[in-house]
């Protein structure tokens, strides 16, 4: 589903973000991406939606190779990656409902369809009572659900997550990993940057580890740190 | 892919509503630079057409010695009637002259009192068929018996012409000028409304919506406000000109200048359309030039 080949990506000032890295993720995955703050989680992240591009090496996401796709058909890539992020980046200004119908509005969904998948979605997230209310009604685990329906309602092939818990509590944070899982068992690649470790023992998935932007650890049912 | 075309009004109607003031900022600015474009164009056209009288109405005066003989009058009369060149001629007579002289030193008692009737020479206006025949007209009278100078308003006309050909210029470019700020300051406010809505195109970018749905609200939204402005300037313009008008038809003049200087209504509504798509052109382009920075990957 995902595959990187010897990617290498710098930012300004020689400011390595990743190093030769090489990666394989199968379908319906679930892979955790540990290290530091400037390991390269989140530069991986961009260069998977293209929102950025590698200095070298190829990328292939769903079978394609996404540096030779042309620029007009970077949106059709992104509709098959859900994105959630520390900072949800739910609308303020629309309901739980609308945010969540807004992402299927703006990829042309006819509203037949919106109606029907919104409410399902919102559904599995938990939050069909709270569908009328503004972001800065809800908590802050619930926003990130909200987030999390807008990425899952189109029913992408990968949901890329970067720190969905960094903003939330222990027990808050536990209801959104059940979510996750709930969400790649339904046959959704998952990848998710975190920092937390409770949650990566805990699950005992896949885990990448970075560390100054150098692939260091990828093992099977692993932990948080190498010593625990 | 599907057009959601409920979306892109409903998404249009609601950026107007939020962004109220930026709109109007916009509107205003649109209006207020097409009225002055607008203006400036008119104007220049009133210019173009009494230029063009003027130069029609290229004519030769022969003045008569003030003793002249009839007999020596009435053989340049003849004269001027056979002649395939002239196309109308006017006999000016010395108590005519003489009142012309008078009003037009009307203000100036000294001057007005100098001369008597009999002091004043009497004068033929010839206005040839084609203004290039004007000068082998006159020659033809030069050396005739009674003649006392013959004098050309071609001199007088050029210099018009030349003043008048530079205020076209001038004119042209304080319209020019104006548009190119007109455009700038559209860009700008559809900029600012865009990036006080820039959290809303991250997440469109983010889920996958194509630059093109992106950008089609706002330049229906620029092209909204560029027709509603061109729509007062061309509002604007055309009340201006009727009062000009009136103002130029009602006044006590004999001052043929002004008279000529006339703007028809078709000269408006031509200006009119012209405006409209100018607005239409600015306002589009302008926020999708303005948009496009907020898309790039």
């Amino acid at each position: 589903m995902i595959r990187l080949r010897n990617v290498n990506k710098a930012y300004k000032g020689n400011v390595v973000a990743l190093r030769d890295v090489s990666i394989d993720i199968a379908k319906q995955e679930f892979v955790f991406m540990v290290g530091p703050t400037g390991s390269g989680k989140s530069t991986l992240i961009r260069l998977l939606i293209k929102e950025d591009k590698p200095d070298s090496g190829r990328i292939w996401v769903a079978g394609k190779d996404i540096g030779q796709l042309s620029s007009w058909k970077v949106p059709l890539l992104r509709r098959n990656i859900g994105c959630v992020f520390q900072d949800f980046k739910l609308l303020p200004n629309k309901t739980a409902y609308e945010n969540v119908a807004f992402a299927l509005e703006v990829i042309g969904r006819p509203a037949h369809v919106i109606r029907q998948q919104v409410p399902q979605v919102l559904d599995l997230v938990g939050l069909s009572k709270k569908r009328d209310n503004f972001p800065n009604e809800m908590s802050g685990g619930e926003q990130q659900r909200v987030s999390i329906a807008r990425a899952f309602v189109n029913r992408p092939l990968i949901l890329l997550a970067d720190e969905p818990t960094g903003n939330l509590d222990p027990s808050t944070s536990v209801g959104i990993m059940r979510l996750l899982d709930r969400i790649n068992r339904t046959g959704t690649t998952v990848v998710m940057a975190t920092h937390d470790s409770s949650i990566v023992d805990t699950m005992r998935r896949r885990v990448i580890e970075l560390d100054r932007g150098v692939l260091v650890r990828d093992q099977t049912r692993g932990v948080y740190g190498v010593n625990a | 892919m599907s057009v959601n075309l409920e979306y892109v009004f409903r998404e249009t109607a609601s950026n107007l509503r939020r962004n109220l003031s930026m709109a109007s900022a916009a509107l205003l600015t649109v209006a207020v630079s097409l009225t002055l474009v607008g203006g400036a164009l008119l104007v220049k056209r009133g210019v173009d057409r009494a230029t063009v009288q003027w130069k029609g109405n290229v004519e030769l005066s022969i003045f008569m010695k003030a003793d002249a003989a009839q007999a020596e009058s009435d053989a340049i009369d003849r004269n001027l009637k056979t002649m395939p060149e002239v196309k109308s001629y006017r006999y000016v007579s010395k108590p005519e002259a003489f009142e012309e002289f008078k009003k037009i030193f009307a203000n100036e008692p000294d001057v007005r009192d100098s001369l008597t009737v009999d002091q004043i020479p009497p004068s033929y206006r010839v206005v040839p068929r084609q203004a290039e025949q004007t000068k082998t007209v006159g020659q033809r009278f030069e050396d005739t018996a009674g003649v006392f100078r013959v004098s050309y308003a071609k001199e007088e006309v050029d210099a018009l012409v030349s003043v008048t050909n530079f205020l076209q210029i001038m004119l042209w470019g304080i319209a020019v000028v104006l548009l190119g700020a007109a455009s700038l300051l559209i860009l700008n406010t559809i900029r600012m409304a865009i990036f006080a809505r820039r959290r809303e195109v991250a997440v469109m970018k983010l889920v996958g919506a194509t630059n093109w749905f992106i950008r089609v609200p706002f330049m229906l939204e620029g092209l909204l406000q560029g027709l509603a402005g061109a729509a007062m300037a061309f509002g604007a313009v055309w009340i201006g000109r009727s009062i000009v008008q009136d103002r130029i038809a009602g006044a006590r003049n004999d001052i043929q200048l002004f008279k000529q200087f006339l703007v028809t209504g078709a000269d408006v509504t031509g200006t009119g359309v012209l405006l409209l798509i100018v607005g239409v052109v600015v306002g589009t382009v302008g926020s999708a030039l303005a948009v496009s920075r907020f898309l790039d990957v």
